[in-house]
């Protein structure tokens, strides 16, 4: 009878996602893009060819591709495609960025904030951005734990999410954690730590609290096993997180500046039996290259050309990033910016004028190599057969000043079309015409203000040490 | 020692109060108080509605309802004719009654959190406090009842004002009785708010705060395990510590009490959403501005939403050279109007409240509007009644005409969404209160006015007050509009909150006007001044003493 239930239950589980797979395989749509220029980011560049999109995968990538009778067919003559662009370290769409009170913060988790309605994110599109890794800032020696999204704007907030990106936190050493630049409010004692020596004992100090809460509830496991009575110890959401670091389940990016203070947070990661996934920002990282590509997991996440906003940014070249390539580091372009970021394929442009990088591996810095980044380079970050159809179709080479994306697809579905944004742009503004006829937003109406709403949040500094 | 004199003084006035009201109650209560309204027409609510009836009022409660119904004889019979008696109407979120704390201006340092329940002795700061309870800090003397009276309203949840565990509510009967009667019930929700602590004290962003939340619900869960274990054998465990606050989260977490979430966004409702499925909490929506964006959500988690008839309104003037308001804004407004129509549509169980309006007549206006947006009447009435008793779980004291519930009622002259209709009477717990004067519900679109006699100051506009209370120099905003010679407005300050002018009069050689100022206790303040062109000055009489003032008219 027991089993009967149980099979009861997996069928009526299991059936209706079976019939939801098959009716999606006989529904799938197809798409074609013909004749492009594609620059894989994998497999080089490819003239005159196609790329057959079915659901939301790549199908396959050739010559003269047949297509089903109901396939969308997108015509790519003269034009170029590549991959959705990744921004490895933004903060675009979050309703808060530094929680500023602690100097560890690993409790605070940015899909608590995000706000898909964020603009910025339609034109983050618009300039070929597919996917995001939301940061928390770096006012904490360990900050908040981060998020990957791809940019589904006009969907819910959970279809935004990768749900198979492995989960990340922020750290972050030198000047934002120890908060040389941000005094206390009036009245508040200053946060420890002061020094760079004093951020690195805030995270071993963390790290040697996580194992013992480790330790603790594996002996509570052990003993509960005995003793069915035995009342749990106290779930810490703080340092549950950092077990996660120590267990090798939740990935490391470190904001850094200083040479020095790398090679810290590289040997302290050694001496707890894990590896840093990236070192964001890294502005001095050319100056040990050969350390960084033994000791990180996937290397750096840096700007091309932008520095001098601070004493620890100052020691900078633009030819960090080849350098680094050159060494054999995974090197991603990042923006961390609400504007540059829709300038990214021009920052990947610079890696090839500084330092002679070739175009494809330049590419990759702000495609593949993100993607490795973040855990999702086997669903994205090139145009190869079985990846995410996350595609970007532009009407130039995108290293070009003067070229723009016509077309931003994520999974197959088109979220940025040049060509409907111009159409649309008149609806709008007869709309517009029609709100504002309305009495509700005619002024004067007087009494108090309602409770705000919260809209579109500030602006974001380049190097993310403002509070928030 | 200047704050402790003005503490005593306080202290003497709000006793003088306290004697002055319950003398007033005594009287009243010695007066009859049973009642009969006869020939009214009757809006139920809950059932058909009564063209022509009598109501009979005894002891507080409905004694009798219908349409063939004598008035007994030792009653006091009200001529209902012409008159329609209504279920008292609720609000459903309010700070009636529980006193603003100071708040500190911004670029100043941050005002310590003043403590609203004296000498708690929580583990967690002011903001983090789940066990404040509206029951506890309510002065129900408090003049704004009486404001709320004289609007229609009979019953208000009443919600402290603390930060992200902002605090428990109480259902309150808004007869002015002392706390203990006039509660109907208490708690009835905790009261949760996405926002952050001040002066730099963990949580300082909005993801903090769910940090923060989810940590000290995960600690209930704890703690209720631990008094368990505790109390079925304490030998081998620990005591379990003493923690009002976590203590006030165990029904929480337990899912016996409801936790109402102030959002208003649609991804503000989305999170209260999602927190509520994480921890299995009995969740309601407060303000909910965007729940039409999210209502089928709200109906399947079976969500209700108190939602304010505060509806968004464009305060900027449109200047061309002003940015222009995005898009999103404009169709936010517009479609604010259609919220509630939209709820409907969807079953999502909804109530109306305030949300923190300034003129409580917008209450009345903006509920016509949601009716010309689509509304029906019918579900416009429920939703200051039996729904909002519904959602509170006293449904069956409360929120319709029917024979043995409480007699909370509100009688109008004409259709109580007419726009020439008059609140003439309501009844709390059986008790009368005439309204006079009664506000009409377009009062407020009443432009123009009478021109200012040639004999007097224009006083019109906005003033810059500087008001120098011993030790604590204030600046406050007073705003003014002056007809004939009568002078209406309201005073704004960052340490008072906003409050409205009284009794305002303009003369050949001055001003007064009467003001409520809220410091833990309500007093009235007199301002008495002069006017020379731009500039004014005078004094603000208190309970505490003369405080001079003086100001300038803004440009």
């Amino acid at each position: 009878m027991k089993k009967l239930t149980v099979l009861f239950l997996l069928i009526s589980i299991f059936s209706p996602t079976l019939l939801a797979q098959k009716r999606g395989a006989a529904e799938q749509s197809e798409i074609l893009i013909r004749n492009a220029t594609v620059l894989t980011a994998a497999k080089g560049r490819l003239e005159n060819t196609d790329i057959l999109i079915r659901g939301s995968k790549i199908a396959s990538v050739g010559k003269n591709l047949k297509a089903g009778a109901n396939a969308v067919t997108i015509d790519a003559s003269g034009k170029f495609v590549t991959p959705g662009i990744i921004d490895c370290h933004s903060h675009t769409m979050l309703d808060s960025i530094n929680e500023t009170s602690y100097s560890v913060t690993s409790m605070t988790r940015m899909r608590d904030v995000l706000n898909p309605n964020d603009a910025r994110l339609y034109r983050a599109l618009a300039g070929g951005v597919t996917a995001l890794n939301l940061l928390h800032g770096s006012a904490n020696a360990i900050g908040g734990q981060n998020v990957t999204v791809k940019i589904k704007y006009g969907k819910s907030v959970e279809d935004f999410l990768v749900a198979d990106a492995p989960p990340g936190i922020k750290f972050a050493l030198g000047e934002n954690p120890k908060r040389s630049h941000f005094p206390p409010q009036p009245g508040q004692p200053r946060r420890y730590p002061l020094t760079r020596m004093g951020v690195e004992e805030t995270i071993r100090d963390a790290f040697v609290r996580a194992r013992d809460y480790k330790a603790a509830w594996d002996e509570f496991r052990e003993q509960a096993r005995k003793d069915k009575n035995l009342v749990a110890p106290r779930r810490d959401l703080e340092l549950e997180p950092i077990v996660e670091i120590l267990e090798g389940r939740r990935l490391v990016h470190s904001h850094s500046y200083r040479a020095d203070e790398m090679l810290m947070i590289l040997n302290l990661a050694n001496e707890f039996g894990f590896k840093v996934q990236t070192l964001q920002h890294a502005l001095e990282a050319y100056k040990i290259a050969p350390e960084i590509a033994q000791k990180s997991a996937a290397g750096v996440s840096i700007f091309v050309d932008y520095w001098g906003y601070k004493i620890e940014a100052f020691d900078a070249i633009p030819y960090n990033a080849a350098i680094l390539w050159k060494n054999g580091v995974t090197v991603s372009i990042n923006s961390d910016d609400n504007a540059r970021m829709r300038r990214l394929n021009l920052d990947a442009a610079k890696v090839e004028k500084y330092g002679d990088v070739p175009e494809e591996e330049a590419l990759k810095m702000i495609t593949l190599n993100p993607a490795i980044q973040l855990g999702i380079g086997k669903r994205t970050g090139s145009i190869e057969t079985g990846k995410d159809a996350d595609i970007v179709i532009w009407n130039g080479h995108p290293f070009s000043v003067y070229s723009r994306v016509e077309r931003t697809m994520i999974e197959g579905e088109t979220y940025f079309d040049r060509e409907k944004d111009l159409q649309n742009r008149g609806a709008l503004e007869r709309e517009r015409t029609e709100l504002e006829k309305n009495d509700a937003n005619k002024s004067g109406a007087g009494g108090n203000n309602p409770p705000a709403i919260p809209r579109e949040s500030g602006k974001t500094h380049l190097d993310d040490g403002d509070d928030r | 020692m200047k704050i402790s004199i003005t503490r005593f003084f306080a202290a003497v006035f709000a006793a003088a109060i306290v004697l002055l009201n319950s003398e007033q109650i005594h009287a009243q209560r010695s007066a009859l108080d049973a009642y009969a309204i006869t020939n009214a027409r009757i809006v139920t609510v809950s059932g058909e509605t009564i063209e022509r009836g009598t109501i009979v009022i005894r002891d507080g409660l409905i004694a009798a309802v219908g349409a063939n119904i004598a008035a007994p004889a030792d009653v006091r019979t009200i001529d209902g004719t012409g008159l329609t008696v209504y279920p008292g109407f609720f609000d459903a979120n309010t700070n009636l009654g529980i006193a603003a704390a100071p708040r500190s201006q911004p670029g100043q340092p941050a005002a310590p959190q003043v403590q609203a329940t004296p000498q708690s002795n929580s583990a967690f700061p002011v903001g983090l406090q789940p066990e404040i309870s509206a029951a506890d800090l309510i002065r129900p003397s408090d003049a704004t009842f009486e404001t709320a009276r004289n609007n229609g309203f009979t019953t208000a949840l009443v919600v402290p004002r603390e930060r992200i565990f902002v605090g428990q509510s109480a259902l309150v009967n808004l007869s002015g009785d002392t706390a203990s009667t006039a509660i109907v019930r208490a708690p009835i929700a905790l009261h949760v708010a996405f926002v952050t602590l001040q002066g730099g004290e963990f949580p300082t962003s909005l993801m903090g705060t769910f940090a923060a939340i989810r940590q000290m619900f995960l600690d209930a869960q704890r703690l209720d395990a631990t008094q368990k274990a505790y109390a079925k054998n304490a030998r081998g465990i620990r005591r379990p510590e003493e923690n009002k606050s976590l203590e006030a989260l165990i029904r929480i977490v337990n899912g016996e009490m409801p936790v109402v979430f102030q959002a208003d966004a649609e991804r503000e409702i989305i999170r209260a959403l999602d927190l509520a499925r994480e921890f299995n909490l009995k969740a309601i929506i407060a303000g909910g501005a965007e729940s039409y964006k999210v209502a089928e959500r709200l109906r399947t988690q079976n969500v209700p939403v108190l939602l304010s008839l505060n509806f968004p309104k464009r305060t900027t003037t449109t200047s061309p050279e002003a940015d222009p308001e995005t898009l999103e804004t404009l169709r936010f407004r517009v479609a604010a109007q259609k919220n509630a129509t939209k709820l409907a549509q969807a079953r999502v169980r909804f109530a109306f409240q305030s949300g923190g309006m300034a003129n409580l007549n917008d209450f009345w206006t903006n509920a016509n509007k949601a009716i010309e947006n689509g509304l029906g009447r019918g579900d416009a009435l429920r939703a200051m009644t039996i729904s909002a008793a519904d959602i509170f779980g006293v449904a069956n004291q409360l929120g319709s005409i029917e024979t043995g519930k409480i007699a909370n009622l509100t009688i109008t002259r004409g259709d109580v969404f007419d726009k020439n209709r008059q609140f003439t009477h309501v009844f709390v717990d059986g008790r009368m209160f005439e309204i006079k004067n009664a506000p009409k519900p377009d009062a407020s679109k009443q432009t123009g006015g009478t021109a200012t006699p040639a004999n007097l100051p224009n006083l019109s506009g906005t003033w810059n007050l500087t008001v120098e209370i011993p030790g604590q120099t204030t600046q406050a905003t007073l705003n003014l509009t002056q007809q004939g010679d009568k002078l209406t407005g309201n005073l704004q300050s960052a340490q008072f909150g906003t409050s409205e002018l009284k009794s305002g009069e303009v003369t050949a050689d001055g001003f007064t006007f009467t003001t409520v100022v809220t410091t833990g206790q309500t007093f009235d303040v007199l301002f008495n001044g002069k006017v020379t062109g731009n500039q004014m000055s005078g004094t603000a009489t208190t309970p505490q003493g003369a405080i001079p003032f003086s100001g300038t008219k803004t440009p």
